[in-house]
């Protein structure tokens, strides 16, 4: 583990020390020589994790979502060159810091053994994302937006804390592994019921839940692209992880505790997917339909099943590459024309048709075109969430039905028709863009011909 | 909705508003003020119209009498008061930055007369879902501009007395083509000989006169203030942003392209609108998608500033933007033998016109200058000589009663004057992709006003014309030499 943390951390020293025009040359590369030694942990041997040190240990679950971590750096490296070239240096340093210091929390919150410290890290990752978000967002709207998402997050994790601190208490330890063998069945009582609820609720907030949202549009849509590719990549995964750890202490109360939260999820993919049929900001679009897809993976991880545990995991991969490649395609948007709504800015396929490639392409894997590995996730969520209940089978079916209406929708209104005059003179698709594209659609596509590796733990 | 949960103090719904549609509100330090989408539904302006606004306090009931409209200040003051005191409101910098236009804005509408306010009107009514375009008018400081307290539905005194337009022997063959043309677009206008002026108009001395057209149907005059105040109060209920300022650079970038035929052009883009707030060195750089030039007289230097016309004159980069003000001036008089209450808008062939204002015999009118007599349009003051000697002898000669009158009172004002045609501009610029005209209307931008602002819209969000083609007046025929007439113009 310390092969991929220690390489992290000299990375800020990498920039700081730096020649100026070197210095996204050498963060970009090194990040992604990081990515490579971190793809090796995809290599799992049996059902058990591997555990690499007392405090670290990769399994199936975590791996996957390390290497996408990983994988994610020297995207939003290379997706904020533009935005910041304008910007005096030692700011450019700075930011590529807060990227850098928010990927080694990140990383070591995947693997973390002991559940205190990846709390610790869980919250740690707030801050540098706070900052890339009021400090580089665009309208004066972001320090709301930064606001909300800080609050959401810490009331919402505050109780998990006190009830690691009393699980540790009455076990005696946090440390996963043990904690896999030690626990007792969680019987129904007011004490365990709230117990319950504080481990749940701080992951409830990150994924989003829909009650809990509200955070998410904002954040998504004032951050800088960096700060929107981490946030709808991996940050909402992170909520996905820590249920999905925390849940094996939870049985059998969840049983009867999920209900309310499976029926907000069900409500909430269609009310949000209908919300992003009449967007008019592409951004905010791509930010609902987010909270959409994870709905799903909450679903999923309270129905714990073999089945849904693995749509969970192919589900929460595939979104953060998704995700991640529309915002970088809104990105390229915004900063030719200056505007995120979407009628401003039409008919682009004639004007950059190899930048249209890219949006058929996202919109197809949004709308979980087979045999992505979108597609697998959700099929998987969906047929386990029948099992456990003939009738979501409706509530799904239209979730995936408005998917594919929002996502064509966004495709035909940026894409296709006439072009407005205005538009008439941007300049054409960079160098840098396609090969950004192209990296986030590789590692999709490959995945369909291999899925299992991110099956997670039950395959 | 969310206004309604306030007294129940859910902080949270105080926040939701519009979940994640970026509407125009922006959060420097304003409470919410501007609502909401009412969606009252308004007629185009034609020919009678009352503008009824929705008062957001009052949630859409007209407000009526003086005591309601006492109680809804009240109500909206409380509400004010309560939401500051709640927790959660949107951020409040330290300091006031209401004053401030946004950051960023889709669509940056320079000069808040009729004809930016109707391009405003237009924009946020015809975008297909609600919500989608941030516009914000910039308009410089004048006093004539500055809002007013809430009135209740707003009447823009409409006239329906006609025009009269009066044409000599040179000008009637002209007259007729007009008024054939007129009467195919469904105006109901009717040619009269002298004898039959002398028999409805007996206060006429038809010495000259060959031919008149007058309207019967939904013509006059009405009252530009008014119009411009409802405009205002309506463009601001459906979310448009306004700022007092001026503007006082664009920041773009060019790129050099090759034409079809070879030829190279360098094609500009504006990307920042620095924003001048009055009185004040601050400026806030507005980011932008586009701009709509509706400076009305200034727009001649708006244009100047995005680069229009900066490069070897007689090419296409050359074309300046030909609108340059001119002064013209409106005097009004009072008359006790003057014509009656059906008195419609003389214009007499000599260019000079003259309207009734008012029941108590005042007149108003003037006349335009000839290009040799251009006022000095530096100043907004009047010369009275004018009056004097170019505009009564003609309006005395014509009605006769006008031999005894006496001034009250003169005003001028500016014209954004095409010196090229004198008519207006609309659209595009070829070479400055995201600036459109809507300007250049010599006098009849007032008029024009409502289908104007529709074309821009159309031309905005749909990329062509499509109720009316007004592609005629782009901007290229003063490159291609190419004038659109327009026959009897006052």
């Amino acid at each position: 583990m310390l092969k991929i943390i220690l390489p992290t951390m000299m990375l800020m020293p990498l920039t700081w020390m730096s020649k100026p025009n070197m210095i996204w040359i050498n963060t970009t590369t090194y990040s992604l020589l990081i990515s490579l030694i971190s793809l090796s942990f995809l290599n799992q041997l049996n059902d058990n994790c591997m555990n690499l040190s007392l405090l670290f240990f990769t399994d199936s679950l975590s791996a996957p979502l390390l290497a996408l971590t990983t994988w994610l750096l020297p995207l939003m490296l290379m997706a904020s060159q533009l935005h910041l070239s304008k910007e005096p240096l030692t700011r450019k340093k700075l930011y590529i810091t807060m990227l850098i210091s928010l990927q080694l929390f990140l990383i070591m919150t995947f693997t973390a053994t002991e559940l205190i410290m990846f709390y610790i890290l869980f919250e740690a990752t707030l801050v540098p994302t706070l900052i890339i978000i009021t400090r580089w967002g665009n309208q004066t709207e972001r320090l709301n937006a930064g606001m909300y998402f800080l609050f959401y997050t810490l009331v919402g994790s505050l109780p998990l804390l006190v009830a690691l601190l009393f699980i540790q208490n009455n076990m005696g330890t946090l440390n996963f592994l043990m904690l896999q063998l030690l626990t007792q069945p969680m019987l129904n009582s007011w004490s365990n019921t709230l117990l319950w609820l504080a481990c749940i609720m701080a992951f409830m907030v990150k994924m989003p839940l829909y009650g809990l949202h509200l955070w998410l549009p904002k954040a998504h849509v004032e951050a800088p692209i960096a700060g929107s590719m981490v946030l709808a990549a991996v940050l909402l995964k992170l909520g996905g992880y820590g249920m999905m750890r925390i849940t094996m202490m939870l049985n059998p109360l969840t049983n009867s505790m999920a209900y309310p939260f499976m029926i907000l999820s069900l409500w909430g993919m269609i009310m949000t997917s209908s919300i992003c049929l009449r967007q008019t900001d592409l951004k905010s679009l791509i930010a609902y339909s987010s909270v959409s897809h994870m709905a799903l993976v909450i679903m999923a991880i309270l129905i714990q099943t073999p089945w849904s545990y693995m749509g969970a995991t192919a589900l929460m991969i595939a979104h953060g590459l998704t995700s991640s490649m529309l915002f970088c395609l809104a990105n390229s948007n915004y900063e030719r024309t200056h505007s995120r709504t979407m009628i401003l800015a039409r008919g682009l396929q004639v004007l950059l048709p190899l930048m249209a490639a890219w949006w058929l392409l996202a919109s197809l894997t949004n709308l979980a075109l087979p045999p992505t590995i979108n597609l697998i996730g959700e099929l998987f969520v969906v047929m386990a969430s029948f099992s456990w209940s003939n009738i979501t089978i409706i509530m799904t079916g239209t979730n995936i039905i408005i998917t594919a209406l929002y996502s064509l929708y966004m495709l035909t209104t940026t894409q296709r028709g006439k072009y407005t005059h205005h538009v008439k003179n941007i300049k054409p698709s960079f160098t840098r863009e396609n090969a950004l594209m192209a990296l986030h659609l590789i590692p999709l596509l490959l995945l369909s011909l291999n899925p299992k590796i991110i099956l997670g733990p039950i395959y | 909705m969310l206004r309604r949960a306030l007294p129940l103090g859910v902080g949270r719904g105080l926040l939701g508003r519009g979940l994640g549609t970026h509407r125009g509100g922006s959060t420097l330090g304003k409470v919410e003020g501007s609502g909401g989408y009412r969606g009252s539904w308004v007629a185009p302006v034609s020919s009678y119209v009352t503008f009824r606004t929705r008062d957001p306090a009052h949630d859409g009931k007209t407000v009526g009498r003086l005591g309601e409209g006492d109680q809804n200040g009240k109500v909206s003051e409380i509400k004010k008061k309560i939401q500051s005191v709640l927790p959660g409101g949107a951020w409040n910098p330290p300091y006031d930055t209401s004053y401030l236009p946004p950051e960023h804005s889709d669509v940056v509408i320079v000069g808040g007369g009729v004809i930016g306010l109707s391009v405003a009107y237009w924009l946020k009514r015809l975008e297909k879902p609600r919500g989608a375009v941030r516009v914000l008018v910039v308009e410089r400081d004048h006093t004539e501009y500055l809002a007013v307290v809430d009135d209740p539905p707003l009447d823009i005194q409409f006239n329906p007395s006609g025009y009269l337009l009066l044409a000599s022997e040179k000008g009637a063959a002209v007259m007729e083509s007009n008024v054939k043309m007129q009467r195919q677009e469904g105006a109901k206008v009717c040619l009269m000989s002298p004898e039959q002026l002398r028999n409805k108009f007996p206060w006429i001395n038809t010495e000259g006169v060959a031919l008149a057209s007058y309207g019967m149907e939904c013509e006059g005059w009405f009252d530009p203030w008014c119009l411009l105040q409802g405009l205002r109060r309506k463009v601001q209920s459906m979310g448009v942003l306004f700022c007092h300022g001026e503007v006082t650079r664009f920041v773009s970038s060019s790129s050099h392209t090759e034409t079809t035929s070879g030829e190279e052009v360098t094609l500009k883009r504006i990307h920042e609108v620095h924003v001048k707030i009055d009185r004040s060195l601050e400026y806030q750089p507005v980011e932008c998608a586009l701009v709509i030039n509706a400076a009305g007289a200034w727009s001649g230097r708006i244009a100047e500033l995005a680069g229009v016309g900066k490069g070897p004159p007689g090419t296409l980069q050359g074309t300046k933007l030909p609108v340059e003000r001119r002064k013209r001036y409106v005097y009004l008089w009072h008359c006790p033998q003057g014509p009656g209450l059906e008195t419609p808008f003389v214009v007499d062939a000599s260019g000079a016109y003259f309207r009734r204002e008012g029941l108590g015999n005042n007149y108003l009118g003037g006349c335009s200058p000839t290009e040799e007599e251009e006022p000095d349009p530096g100043n907004l003051e009047v010369d009275h000589d004018f009056f004097q000697d170019k505009v009564w002898p003609p309006l005395a000669q014509r009605v006769p009663a006008f031999e005894t009158l006496k001034v009250r009172s003169a005003w001028a004002g500016y014209y954004d004057y095409n010196t090229f045609d004198q008519n207006g501009v609309v659209g595009p610029h070829p070479l400055v992709v995201n600036m459109y005209f809507a300007t250049g209307f010599s006098g009849h931008g007032l008029q024009q006003a409502p289908a104007v602002g529709r074309a821009v819209a159309e031309m905005v969000l749909d990329g062509h014309f499509q109720t009316i083609n007004l592609s005629p007046f782009h901007f290229s025929r003063f490159y291609l030499g190419e004038k659109v007439q327009e026959h009897n113009i006052i």
